[in-house]
């Protein structure tokens, strides 16, 4: 009778639990699983030369970048030439006509105007793009800090942006 | 201690009670990861509906002349193509329930003559304001943690959300949310 009465209270108690999980995976899901653009969009680069950077981004499956919505910005000092874009994929927008989109992995050679060998500099990476979920990211900022290769020296490792941590 | 508050004696049963417990708490915290705190949102819609943005011409607006209606706050742009497929349907929302009292209102991202341009191309009839990264960080306050576009929010008549949506809204699932607000 006792052993009834506890099996019966723990049969309950484990209805009990998977109707609240039930309710709570049950409710309509309310957005699409998105990554955060800095993860959609990896950027990371490295310096070829004290005059050439190679700028990477890595886009995760389901993700796409403009084209005409790079820029690359350092400080005064160094200056930035027309970055090398590669072709993109065409695709017609009804607003603004023929424009170019980027999956997967694109490099871009951005030229560095006044820059010295074995400086360190701080490049700053805009890029603008949307999801296959159908959500578009405002333009975001990324950006790495390298140090120039001295005058004849290999080119510098590929460096990440560092991540932010929980709290800043 | 009242009997009923004593814990049983049996060990199973105790333990089953626990595992109970811990569960009815985890799904709380999913419910309440999910949609935030019923309060924090109705603080953060009266934050929108009290904000002002400038509309096209430049002229400064605020979304609280519109209560009373049931209002959808959508946050767009020009550059966001899923964004500019979805706005022919509320277009037609609009014509068709403009009169029971349901009011678009969208918040664009962008430079007011794109804004201008793309609601001329497209024959907008309900109001845009214009906003910029400012106004996406009051989407973010509603849940738009990403702050992406495009954003949606549904706000009754006495100004409390009843829905938010990062995406497209899907035409029925916009009827199935507006209607019971238009009714009541």
């Amino acid at each position: 009778m006792r052993a009834d009465t506890t099996r019966l209270a723990i049969a309950a108690a484990g209805w009990l639990a998977l109707a609240a999980l039930a309710q709570a995976a049950g409710l309509p899901a309310v957005e699409p699983k998105l990554l955060p653009p800095e993860e959609a969009f990896r950027f990371s680069a490295r310096a070829v030369d004290a005059r050439t950077i190679e700028a990477r981004f890595d886009i995760a499956d389901g993700y796409y970048l403009y084209r005409d919505k790079f820029a690359f910005e350092t400080g005064p000092d160094v200056g930035v030439g027309a970055p090398d874009l590669p072709a993109g994929h065409r695709k017609h927008d009804a607003f603004f006509g023929d424009v170019e989109t980027y999956r997967g992995r694109i490099v871009v050679r951005v030229p560095l105007a006044r820059a010295t060998p074995g400086q360190s500099i701080v490049l700053k990476a805009a890029s603008q793009g949307c999801a296959d979920a159908g959500v578009c990211y405002p333009p975001s900022v990324q950006q790495v800090s390298l140090a120039l290769p001295a005058a004849g020296a290999p080119p510098g490792p590929v460096v990440e942006p560092r991540r932010k941590g929980l709290f800043n | 201690m009242p009997s009923f508050l004593s814990l049983p004696k049996s060990r199973a049963l105790r333990w089953g009670l626990g595992v109970a417990l811990a569960v009815v708490a985890l799904a709380a915290g999913i419910q309440v990861g999910r949609h935030g705190f019923t309060w924090g949102d109705d603080r953060a819609a009266a934050a929108l509906l009290a904000v002002e943005l400038p509309d096209p011409a430049g002229k400064p607006q605020r979304l609280d002349q519109w209560r009373g209606r049931v209002l959808v706050v959508n946050f767009w742009a020009t550059w966001c193509a899923p964004c500019r497929e979805e706005m022919p349907e509320f277009i037609r929302e609009q014509s068709a329930r403009g009169g029971r009292g349901l009011q678009f209102v969208g918040i664009a991202v962008d430079q007011p003559d794109k804004v201008v341009r793309f609601a001329e191309e497209i024959g907008l009839n309900y109001p845009t304001l214009v906003g910029g990264l400012g106004a996406m960080e009051l989407s973010r306050d509603l849940g738009n943690r990403l702050m992406a576009l495009p954003f949606t929010i549904v706000l009754d008549r006495q100004g409390r959300v009843a829905h938010t949506q990062l995406g497209p809204l899907k035409p029925a699932d916009l009827r199935r949310i507006v209607d019971p607000l238009l009714a009541g």
